[in-house]
């Protein structure tokens, strides 16, 4: 009577590590940094390190004019983050131990200003510092979502249980051991 | 009511006594024969002990040691064969289980634990090529540094670019 259960429980268990560990959420941002009187909130995405971006570029305020935060299951997906002016293409060519390595156009209308291609790693974002717009600077910031923010734009759908339990053990197996 | 068989034998053994004895030897045809028959099977009787007596065992605690040893064997083998089910009983199961699990546990710390320190690059992201287009933009330059602090922030850092507009700044 038990063992149904139990063998159930173990392959419910090994679909559950499988797909926990299938997707990523990598959020790609066209930020506009400048400084005013008085700064709004800075985006969710970019609170970890608010302070580090304040000590690079010297602005108060970072605010998002463009973004789009794309799941990767294969590692080879496309996508866009558009602004009216300046759109980022980003290309995903496939997964690697340390990240995803990405082939980045960064478009003035039609116009290619930037190219590059990067290895982004999942605890690593990317900040790279486009032209100068106005008083500010254009900023695009990349960056590997960890399960806490993925969860957070993800909570319209229904979670699922397993994947849930699964993120949940791994986030105390990464406070025991940081 | 004894059979003349049953009688016979007795006879032969000397243990009719009596009217039964009188009431026997009157019944037989010819007691003279009968009489030397009865002679013969003693002097057989006499020889037969003689030579085939019982032999002495010299390790009698031993054999009955193993006969009860072979005894007791064959009961459990019988109880045994009556009652055989599966190795995998539920606690079995349960405690293969959990330590199966256990050992996944382990390995997983220990997987984790070879990610700590000093494979830090392998975490940072990486500028593999860069280039800005040099006809819009002929002074522009392009650098690369990573912040190591808790964030690990890498920075593609240009200058040069063309400035552009606050109106460029729409969302």
């Amino acid at each position: 009577m038990l063992r149904p259960l139990l063998i159930a429980g173990v392959v419910m268990l090994a679909v559950g590590v499988v797909s926990a560990d299938a997707a990523h959420a990598v959020w790609s941002g066209l930020v506009i940094a400048e400084n005013v009187p008085q700064p709004t909130a800075i985006p969710p995405e970019l609170t970890k390190f608010e302070q580090t971006l304040k000590d690079l570029f010297g602005y108060n305020q970072f605010e998002v004019i463009g973004q789009s935060n794309k799941t990767l299951k294969t590692g080879e997906e496309d996508w866009l983050a558009v602004s009216k002016y300046f759109s980022l293409q980003c290309d995903a060519r496939g997964e690697n131990d340390a990240g995803y390595n990405l082939n980045l156009k960064l478009y003035k209308e039609k116009d290619v200003l930037l190219e590059t291609d990067a290895n982004l790693s999942k605890s690593s974002p990317l900040v790279i510092k486009g032209p100068q717009v106005g008083n500010g600077q254009l900023l695009l910031v990349l960056v590997v979502k960890d399960d806490e923010q993925a969860h957070r734009h993800r909570r319209e759908q229904p979670a699922n249980p397993i994947t849930a339990g699964w993120n949940r053990f791994r986030r105390a197996i990464h406070r025991i051991l940081p | 009511m004894k059979t003349f068989e049953e009688k016979w034998t007795a006879w032969l053994d000397g243990q009719l006594s009596g009217r039964e004895l009188v009431e026997f030897e009157s019944s037989l045809p010819d007691l003279a024969a009968a009489e030397a028959e009865k002679r013969d099977a003693q002097k057989l009787g006499l020889f037969l002990k003689k030579e085939l007596g019982a032999q002495a065992l010299s390790n009698e605690d031993f054999f009955s040691h193993q006969l009860r040893e072979r005894i007791a064997g064959e009961t459990e083998e019988s109880h045994g064969s009556g009652g055989r089910s599966s190795w995998w009983t539920v606690p079995r199961l349960v405690w293969s289980g959990a330590t199966a699990l256990a050992l996944f546990f382990i390995c997983a710390v220990a997987i984790m634990r070879q990610h700590q320190p000093g494979e830090q690059s392998e975490y940072l992201t990486q500028i593999l090529k860069s280039q800005v287009d040099p006809v819009a933009n002929p002074n522009a330059t392009v650098s690369i540094f990573e912040i190591k602090n808790d964030n690990k922030v890498t920075v593609l850092w240009t200058e040069g670019l063309q400035t552009l507009p606050a109106d460029y700044a729409a969302k």
